[in-house]
């Protein structure tokens, strides 16, 4: 019903610019009025005045769809005292008509068949508030509907109206598309600022329950360990101070973002170099699209072979030299995850290398030096501010990679650096907390804000490292 | 056919290059004098620079050029038999090119990077010497000895070209090979690197590419007229700016095309 | 000459080096392709056991001429049973158990939409193909070994046995596993089908364009045409790029704590995936938009606004048209990199069990990568071959989308 309102809204502003049009015109023709502006632009005007506050509107319906639900079953008239339940009980209510609603839909509101034992313990009022919450999806869809029928056929016969040779259309036409225009742009920003604020409007929620401190520097990662003794102690801070270490969490993930640079940045570079300065056009024409593949397979794939095949590849070679290797050993993920980067470095460090001008290898050669001898020498070192930059962004992206890290390492954090033990990482931990129960008043949930801030931080500072050093060096050498 | 006579530096015959499939080259047998300095001139595309390319195997970085025919260095050595080096050739034929495409190091290590490749020196003193020399040799030493450790690409047009003409010749070659090396540079700059070529044929065989009639006047005593890849007439320099033979290279010294 | 020879030699190493590098990353492909189409395969086939099926009307709680929702609401699980009592005469208790798991447990499903297709044909006998349960279809297929002890096999000897007399009676056959391509998730391999999560993840790339594409366009309008560079654009501008290297799971988060915590959205659904999808490919978008706006020439606009266009019939008349391949080029990828983005739906709740299929942008589902991840965590050998077919068809259908970026800008971008 939402979607076919939005077809109503379209429909109903494009029709508009016909009538809008043929009333600039008949001023025109018929009462000898000048226009001020083309004819077209009287029907942009008109459409632009119907559409806009439509759309606007219909957003707005369609975003704010469960709050009204929340609002239309649990209306005062139903329950009188329910501005003042608590947040919990209004949960638990709701919770209850939503079952409850099931049971009604199921019976096609006859209320003598269902589970009757469930309906007896329900109230006169949760019943008709089952029965609305039953239908809301019906009235909500057909209250839509000729709310986006009558609204953009009133706004637009008012904007017709208000048509006169007087009125210059072009340039109010204009000024609305450079306000939208403007707005649009706008947009990049407020997605930062939503992203900031979410995650310390959150983490701030975290750290009233765990000490700054405890969760920097402890080395402890027990998120289980924290829960409520009774309602009214609260939680027990002793298990809390003990419960969220976020040391072995960094440790994990950079000791995973390690294994991978390893594999990822040796492989990336070398395929880079020798598809830019050694292989013919035909090899080049044929490896790059093969290898940029793997920059486009969804990291979930990785994930799953690395926990599919690689681990357990990893595992059997490791107990075949008497290594004790875990199954959910860091290097299992850091190799899938180095080979991901591979295609991202060597696509970085090829443009990067592409860029050194051709009179710089002449130059080399022509004291007769060795290919290897100008690329070691002369075009790495000139290309070098560009390849520590795309170094820096492979790291960044080593160290925010989920999927890979949530199917193939391992859950249990451990403080090590053996890369054949199992180590967790930031994203893991976030996924974890977040995949079942959310809360958003228990800090085994909030501390996902907490590490998403902190992951925040570090990815930024990465990238505008990356950013600035690329930047200065440029400056050096142009 | 190729003379014997060890006077000359280099000895070419029936040279032909092809990029691709389009002829650059047609046939060209040129000879260069022991420390003499030679200009190669004609109008743009006719061949010159790629001939120059030649003679040092650049050409061998681009795929689709083919160069056949003979190049005799010293009388002796076939620069293009499977049995030579490119990089032992080029260490023998500098080349300074038409942009000054100087290292993005510093000074010391723009100069210092040619011995330290090809092992010339010994000690960290006989490289330090060398650069010295080389940098003495190209009339910039007294420029930049305060500033040795700076990185090259802040020195201005001229000083850059000169630096890379030390460049060039620490490395001790024999021919220096210079693709327009003053095209890039103004009037002052462009006199100090002339002044230096007049220097540097004392020690070396110098083939110079060049746009400028009077710039080859000035410098070289042998000049070689090339048209759309034709060798058309080699000669003295002065001859060939006051009598030419031939009534192609008139028209272009007199300016009536090119 | 030593010392050319050991340059030579460091040379010839060094483009080693570099080949072998190249043809490792090459290596990396096939070896994950190959993992992914050897395990993948099998899912599109299914064993089916061959029976006769009497519609016993003393089984059936309804009749031909009952209407189809009744037919569909009656269970017909005795009606399941009774077809392998016939199957399989003389079962004791104990063996009818066993008999009756090597049969998918959504036999009963099965009948149920042959007789709602085929009313008829109640009191009537059929001959049909049931699907095998999925360990028995392991076993078949080779996925399991049978030559092990009995302890550690899914299927007992017993089962062996009367799978091997029904394969000397030719009973045992393979059929096209349409019901991966027409069936929501499911408990049961056998009957799991991927048709779910694609409409769960076409629902949120819906979304996702809608909020992108012109959002994108028309910012990157202004970012190009209608702003001199200044603070603004400078903070927009590192605001892009930022935006574009920032993890995709703290998009998740995004949507998590701003869309359904602070704006009430519901979870689970479509709509908050696409959006924060929408948000992920925003930046891609832009930065595509830009380069494809500053590509078209100054001549362009000069000419048009000599005759005396204003800057906005200047931009949407001839600019934007012109550099529009180049938008869509842009979009296309950014939109291919969203279908195969999975922590954002994790952390928004798209990664629910979900039987039926999504009919909307506010109904539960999963989405392509998510539910690939949810097979992929599941303990039965049956959904390890699913899990590779979904990939397969994520695959697919980036390689598609990714073809048709190709062939827009092949085809339709104007060079200059």
């Amino acid at each position: 019903m939402l979607y076919l309102s939005l077809v109503f809204v379209f429909i109903l502003s494009y029709s508009f610019y016909f009538y809008g049009k043929k009333r600039a015109l008949s001023l025109k023709f018929k009462k000898n009025e000048n226009l001020s502006s083309l004819p077209d632009y009287y029907g942009y005007y008109v459409v632009l005045l119907v559409f806009f506050p439509a759309i606007i509107i219909w957003f707005f319906l369609l975003i704010f769809k469960s709050n009204f639900q929340e609002m239309f079953v649990m209306s005062p008239v139903l329950f009188p005292d329910v501005a003042t339940w608590s947040s919990g009980k209004f949960g638990l209510i709701m919770n209850k008509i939503s079952n409850l609603s099931i049971i009604v839909n199921l019976s096609e509101i006859d209320l003598t068949v269902g589970d009757k034992s469930i309906l007896k313990m329900a109230s006169e009022s949760e019943i008709i508030a089952a029965k609305n919450l039953a239908n809301f999806d019906k009235i909500y869809g057909w209250s839509n509907l000729t709310l986006f029928i009558i609204l953009p056929v009133l706004l637009g016969f008012l904007a017709t109206k208000s048509i006169s040779g007087k009125l210059n259309a072009q340039p109010i036409v204009e000024k609305i598309i450079s306000y939208v225009i403007k707005g649009s742009s706008y947009i990049a920003i407020f997605i930062t600022f939503g992203i900031f604020f979410s995650l310390v409007f959150e983490a701030i929620n975290f750290f009233r329950y765990v000490n700054f401190m405890d969760f920097f520097f402890n080395t402890a990662w027990n998120p289980n360990r924290a829960f409520v003794i009774n309602a009214s102690e609260g939680f027990d801070q002793e298990a809390l101070k003990e419960a969220f270490g976020f040391v072995p969490l960094l440790t994990g993930t950079l000791l995973i973002a390690s294994v991978a640079m390893l594999v990822a940045v040796p492989l990336g570079l070398l395929t880079a170099i020798y598809l830019a300065e050694y292989a013919s056009s035909k090899v080049r024409d044929i490896a790059k699209p093969i290898i940029e593949i793997l920059a486009g397979i969804p990291t979930v794939v990785y994930g799953f072979f690395a926990a599919l095949s690689l681990a357990p590849f990893i595992k059997d070679v490791g107990e075949g030299v008497g290594l004790p290797v875990s199954a959910e050993s860091a290097l299992a993920a850091g190799l899938a995850m180095g080979v991901m980067i591979i295609p991202f470095v060597s696509s970085l460090s090829d443009d990067v290398i592409k860029a050194v001008p051709q009179s710089l290898r002449e130059g080399s050669y022509a004291i007769g030096a060795t290919k290897s001898e100008t690329i070691k020498k002369v075009i790495l070192p000139a290309a070098l501010a560009g390849i520590m930059g795309s170094f820096l962004l492979a790291i960044s992206r080593a160290i925010g990679e989920t999927m890979i890290v949530v199917m193939a390492a391992s859950l249990r954090a451990n403080l090590t650096f053996n890369p054949l033990e199992p180590a967790t990482t930031i994203t893991t931990q976030i996924v974890t907390s977040l995949i079942g129960d959310v809360e958003f008043d228990n800090p085994k949930t909030l501390v996902a804000f907490a590490l998403g801030l902190t992951l925040f931080v570090m990815t930024l500072i990465l990238n505008i490292a990356a950013i600035t050093i690329v930047k200065k060096y440029r400056e050096k050498y142009e | 056919m190729v003379d014997q006579n060890s006077n000359y530096a280099l000895q070419t015959s029936e040279v032909y290059v092809h990029y691709g499939k389009k002829m650059a080259i047609n046939n060209v047998a040129l000879n260069f004098p022991k420390n003499e300095v030679t200009s190669l001139i004609g109008p743009s595309g006719c061949g010159k620079s790629t001939f120059l390319r030649c003679l040092n195997r650049m050409n061998d970085v681009i795929d689709i050029c083919n160069v056949k025919g003979k190049f005799l260095l010293n009388g002796n050595v076939d620069i293009y038999s499977p049995d030579i080096q490119v990089e032992t050739l080029r260490e023998k034929v500098g080349m300074v090119f038409q942009k000054p495409n100087p290292f993005p190091k510093t000074i010391y290590e723009n100069v210092a990077y040619g011995p330290k490749i090809h092992g010339i020196a010994s000690s960290q003193n006989e490289l330090d010497e060398i650069v010295k020399d080389s940098l003495h040799r190209a009339g910039l030493y007294e420029e930049v000895k305060d500033r040795m450790d700076d990185i090259a690409t802040g020195l201005s047009g001229g000083q850059q070209q000169r630096l890379c003409i030390a460049r060039a010749i620490a490395i001790r070659p024999e021919i220096i090979l210079m693709d327009e090396p003053c095209s890039a540079l103004d009037p002052i700059a462009t006199a100090k690197i002339e002044d230096l070529i007049n220097e540097l044929k004392e020690n070396y065989t110098i083939i110079i590419v060049t746009h400028s009639m009077s710039q080859a006047s000035r410098v070289s005593s042998k000049t070689a007229f090339f048209h759309l890849g034709n060798l058309v007439e080699y000669g003295e320099t002065g001859k060939i700016f006051t009598k030419p033979d031939k009534e192609q290279t008139n028209d272009y010294i007199t300016g009536r095309f090119g | 000459m030593s010392s050319l020879e050991k340059r030579l030699a460091a040379e010839k190493r060094f483009k080693f080096y570099g080949m072998f590098a190249m043809t490792l990353s090459l290596f990396f492909v096939l070896i994950l392709m190959y993992k992914i189409f050897s395990t993948g395969s099998g899912a599109f086939v299914r064993t089916t056991i061959n029976a006769d099926v009497y519609f016993d009307p003393n089984f059936i709680e309804v009749s031909s001429n009952s209407s189809k929702k009744e037919i569909m609401k009656a269970s017909y699980v005795d009606l399941a049973d009774q077809v392998i009592n016939q199957n399989h005469p003389g079962l004791d208790e104990e063996n009818f158990i066993k008999v009756r798991e090597m049969y998918t447990r959504k036999f009963d499903y099965q009948l149920r939409d042959y007789i709602a297709n085929n009313p008829n044909v109640i009191g009537k006998t059929v001959n049909l193909d049931i699907s095998a349960s999925s360990d028995l279809d392991q076993i078949v297929k080779g996925n399991y070994p049978r030559n092990v002890p009995e302890a550690q096999r899914k299927i007992n000897d017993y089962q062996l046995s009367i799978l091997d007399s029904l394969d000397s009676k030719g009973k045992m056959s393979k059929t096209f596993n349409f019901w991966f391509f027409t069936n929501g998730d499911s408990r049961d391999p056998e009957t799991a089908g991927i048709l779910g999560a694609l409409m769960g993840s076409f629902y949120a790339l819906l979304i996702c364009f809608s909020f992108a594409f012109p959002i994108g366009l028309l910012a990157s309008v202004y970012l190009e045409e209608f702003v001199k560079p200044g603070k603004i654009t400078d903070i927009i501008e590192v605001n892009i790029n930022n935006l574009a290297a920032v993890p995709s799971i703290v998009y998740g988060l995004l949507g998590l704590g701003m869309l359904i915590g602070v704006f009430g959205m519901p979870y689970q659904v479509p709509l908050v995936g696409g959006l924060v999808l929408g948000f992920m490919t925003l930046p891609t978008i832009i930065i595509a938009s830009r380069a494809s706006l500053r590509g078209v020439p100054p001549s362009i606009r000069e000419g048009a606004l000599a005759v005396g266009a204003t800057k906005m019939q200047t931009v949407f008349h001839h600019v934007i048209p012109l550099s529009l391949p180049g938008t869509l080029t842009g979009t296309i990828i950014g939109m291919a990199q969203a279908l195969g983005e999975t922590a954002p739906l994790l952390l928004v709740g798209m990664v629910a069990f979900v039987m039926e299929i999504p009919g909307g942008a506010f109904d539960p589902a999963t989405g392509l990568p998510s539910q690939i991840y949810l097979w992929s965590e599941s303990a039965e050998r049956g959904f390890l071959e699913k899990t590779s077919a979904g990939i397969m068809l994520l695959l697919s259908f980036l390689i598609i989308m990714n073809t048709v970026a190709v062939l827009v800008r092949r085809k339709l971008e104007v060079k200059w």
